[in-house]
């Protein structure tokens, strides 16, 4: 790990007079937030002051992460990639997540390319309360025609807004769509071969028309990719990503590529390869479209085993420091494992994903409605909340705080038991809001339902394992439960 | 000094410089030594400089050569190598895996000894609740585990077998124990893999069925899975001692909980290089991130010489077929004949990439997609040609 800034380090440079206009109580206490990246220099309006401007720079230096943030498309529909500063996400947490984009060839028809671009815009897949999204389109010139490749681009923009990542060698196709494009374009690609060609078009661009960009430089080998960057360094263009090559044929050499550039920015302080890092899953697609096909014994269709391989590829990449990912797949069932598990790596370890415990009505509960209990992992809730208002159960949702755990770990750790169930009945008082005294465990929950009948006292009836089923649990047997229940009563 | 001084003095240097001197003469000659003192080093960066600015096109871009060295590491640990199974040589069924035995994180520093192997999961009842894409390929067997088994290894080609003796929990058939061995006993017959051997879950029975089997498997080197900090741990190490067995040491997800364990199972006798350790994989967005770090810092800790926890990992990632968005039908997520391997391999991925060595999985099209994976750890860098261009799906 890279030598770690202390508070103190940024404290010693902050104003000192814990004047609290950043919301802190201290200058000291603002300071750790800055370190945790939990707040940042602009919520401290002192150091705006010439007087403080030298300290300002020095903080900027410091506080800096090892991976530089780099940014394109538009100032209110950014992608931001790479600002990264740890190895392993428990070490702090990962900032920006992966990118994906999705490529648009110029060879498709006008439609087409509005259809593709729109779904890139639409689609939404959601889950524990998040809309997962894609984050741009790679428009590809496959025809290598600049006209074309400019038609294409026109299209686009003027049917979406999503950032656009401009993709050809052909230093003429990207110089006519600088000219024409409306937001800062990620530009694919910098190579070997064009380098000196496409950097001066792009210096040219760059002071001459004051054009934007982030570029992508590319090679297989590190040490030319390292020289690319010192180059374009030398001639002012600072927004730079790396692309170490993306091989179909042996996906493990492209990520050892993705890891040693990644250690030698943050564990070695190698500045000149501390840049985010472009994945080409697309490669794996058509290789395996082209015939390549390892898993024909169980999928023949190319294009379904292409996908399940270009996921692949994908996920291998978001687990290996991948900063952006282009792909070609836009099968639903392709997409939903990326955008998982890209959200699962990118959620902040520091703070767990809970809701608030306590008692939550669904739909119009009365007095006679069903007692049901789950936990406080935002996942478990949202995807109980989420299948009850889609099967319209009418329920008291008890949400018990089990440290953010979900219930099989939370059953197994002792924070689903009859002491924190007692508890958050007490608290919730959901004793006065029902005429019953029955609660409805989850199916993972059975072997602690005696534990909890005993500390409540109420009646415990072990529902189903998964929420989907609850429904169609209670319409066949809710009124039964709740008739055997009084009936004991009374007698 | 006179001049005839000065000029000796001048053929020696090349210039001389006079502090305060006055000269009074009527003529004075001073010749110059041919090697002209006078010169003007700064002229040409400077003419290089102006013509920079006046045409920032004209210079050839170049990439400079510049300074890199991958970023290897020495590490002071290494990961523990565990046998599964034993040659005929030495008594056993014949097929033997090795796991582990890494001695770097990552391939680029040192290639792995062992590629990661995957464990057929069958089950010695029939699962009603297996979704449709698994129970296709398994349909016409799961009534028979033996065959289960058999087909595993002939048609999958699989390296081991996880045996699931469900049916002797007490709440489903509760089958004695023996009945389980001798199951344990017509699978050994049948393939010549090595097994895993798994219970019901129940803390009770599990040692006991363990504890049967292991007795029939005699020598052969299977992993008992588990031995956890729920139940009587001692008699699951107790057996693996007695009848030369691995041990599988399940804790969840907390990399100190591990440590414990495999502390307790040390102290009692066993040795550390029989146990594999399962830090509890949760599936692809029901807490994987958990899983990612309790595995990378055990496998980190593990390199780093904490002879504790450098034992090889195992994973369930057959939990992943259990996630919603992996069994359930539903039209608007997609064909699930892709979309439940697809959950499976990106489960088992993930995890293979955190160090896990063993894993137990159930859909034969992820398993494939993860064996064939795996083996690309085994191989040098750079070993496998590779003729794509990187450029070629701009004009696909």
């Amino acid at each position: 790990m890279a030598k770690k800034i202390s508070a103190m380090d940024i404290y010693k440079l902050l104003p000192k007079t814990n004047c609290k206009k950043c919301g802190e109580s201290s200058c000291m206490a603002f300071a750790t937030k800055l370190q945790e990246r939990k707040a940042t220099l602009d919520e401290c309006p002192i150091l705006k002051s010439p007087k403080f401007e030298k300290n300002r720079k020095k903080l900027e230096e410091l506080l800096s992460p090892p991976v530089k943030e780099v940014w394109f498309g538009y100032e209110d529909k950014k992608v931001v990639l790479g600002g990264e500063e740890v190895m392993y996400r428990y070490e702090l947490t990962f900032f920006n997540p992966t990118a994906i984009g999705v490529d648009i060839s110029d060879n498709l028809p006008e439609e087409e390319i509005k259809k593709r671009a729109k779904f890139v815009e639409d689609f939404v897949f959601e889950r524990t309360g998040e809309k997962l999204k894609l984050d741009f389109i790679a428009l590809r010139n496959a025809s290598n025609d600049p006209e074309k490749f400019v038609r294409a681009l026109k299209i686009i923009q003027e049917n979406t807004k999503v950032p656009v990542a401009l993709c050809s060698l052909n230093v003429k196709s990207i110089e006519k769509a600088l000219d024409v494009v409306r937001s800062k374009p990620m530009i694919y690609g910098v190579t070997e071969e064009n380098f000196s060609e496409m950097m001066r078009m792009l210096i040219s661009k760059k002071r001459k028309d004051k054009k934007e960009f982030a570029v992508v430089l590319s090679s297989g080998n590190i040490k030319t990719l390292k020289g690319m960057v010192k180059a374009s360094l030398q001639h002012g263009i600072e927004d730079l990503i790396l692309d170490p090559h993306t091989t179909p044929e042996n996906i493990m050499d492209t990520l050892d590529r993705f890891v040693m550039i990644r250690r030698s920015a943050i564990e070695r302080g190698d500045k000149l390869l501390g840049y985010p890092i472009l994945g080409l899953p697309i490669n794996t697609y058509f290789y395996v479209l082209k015939g390549n096909n390892p898993i024909k014994q169980f999928v023949e269709e190319l294009d379904k085993a292409a996908g399940i391989m270009e996921a692949r590829t994908a996920c291998a990449m978001l687990n290996r420091y991948g900063d952006g990912i282009i792909i070609h797949g836009t099968e639903v069932w392709e997409l939903m494992p990326i955008l998982a598990l890209r959200q699962a790596i990118y959620t902040d370890p520091r703070k767990p994903q809970t809701v608030e415990p306590g008692l939550y009505p669904i739909g119009n509960p009365d007095e006679n409605s069903p007692v049901i209990m789950t936990t406080n992992f935002s996942l478990t809730f949202y995807t109980v909340t989420g299948d009850f208002e889609k099967d319209g159960v009418t329920c008291w949702l008890l949400v018990m705080d089990t440290e953010g755990k979900a219930v099989d770990v939370a059953v197994a750790g002792g924070q689903y038991c009859g002491d924190n169930a007692k508890r958050l009945i007490e608290e919730t008082k959901i004793g006065e809001k029902v005429n019953h005294r029955i609660i409805i465990l989850p199916g993972l929950a059975a072997p602690v339902r005696g534990d909890i009948e005993e500390k409540t006292g109420w009646t415990c009836v072990v529902g189903t394992r998964d929420s989907s089923q609850v429904g169609e649990f209670l319409r066949k047997n809710w009124n039964r439960i709740l008739e055997e229940w009084r009936a004991k009563q009374e007698s | 000094m006179d001049l005839d001084e000065i000029f000796k003095l001048m053929k020696k240097v090349n210039s001389i410089k006079i502090d305060s001197i006055e000269i009074t003469a009527d003529e004075i000659v001073i010749n110059i030594p041919t090697l002209s003192p006078i010169s003007i080093p700064q002229t040409p960066p400077i003419k290089k400089g102006i013509k920079k600015i006046v045409s920032p096109e004209e210079p050839k871009i170049e990439i400079p050569e510049v300074d890199w060295e991958p970023p290897v590491e020495k590490y002071r640990g290494y990961i523990r190598e565990v046998q599964l199974g034993r040659p005929k040589s030495e008594g056993g069924r014949g097929k033997v895996i090795k796991i582990g035995g890494q001695r770097a994180l990552y391939r680029f520093e040192e290639v792995q000894p062992n590629p990661p192997v995957v464990t057929f999961d069958i089950f010695d009842m029939p699962m009603p609740g297996l979704p449709k894409p698994v129970r296709e390929y398994f349909q016409d067997v799961m009534e028979d585990p033996v065959e289960w088994a058999k087909k595993c290894v002939k048609e999958f080609n699989a390296d081991m077998v996880t045996i699931h003796h469900i049916s002797t929990d007490p709440k489903i058939k509760d089958t004695p124990p023996k009945e389980a061995a001798k199951l344990m006993e017509d699978l050994l017959q049948a393939v010549d893999v090595p097994f895993v051997i798994g219970g019901s879950g129940d803390p009770k029975k599990d040692p006991l069925v363990l504890e049967a089997c292991a007795q029939v498997a005699e020598g052969e080197r299977c992993l008992l899975a588990s031995a956890n900090l729920d139940l009587d741990y001692k008699k699951v190490a107790d057996a693996a001692m007695k009848y030369d067995h691995n041990v599988l040491s399940w804790t969840i997800m907390d990399p100190n909980m591990a440590r414990d364990l495999n502390r307790r199972l040390i102290s009692h006798g066993l040795d550390g290089d029989r146990i594999v350790m399962d830090p509890t994989t949760c599936s692809l967005g029901y807490g994987i991130e958990f899983s990612i770090n309790a595995m990378t810092r055990l496998r980190l800790a593990g390199l780093k010489g904490d002879e504790l926890v450098n034992m090889p990992m195992s994973s369930g990632t057959t939990n992943a077929i259990g996630a919603r968005e992996a069994w359930m039908v539903n039209p608007e997520w997609g064909d699930r004949r892709y979309r439940l391997p697809l959950w499976e391999i990106t489960t088992g991925l993930t995890m293979l990439l955190c160090g896990v060595d063993i894993f137990m999985m159930l859909h034969p099209l992820s398993i494939a997609v993860v064996k064939e994976f795996g083996k690309l750890l085994v191989s040098k860098p750079g070993e496998i040609e590779v003729s794509t261009d990187n450029y070629q799906w701009i004009r696909a």
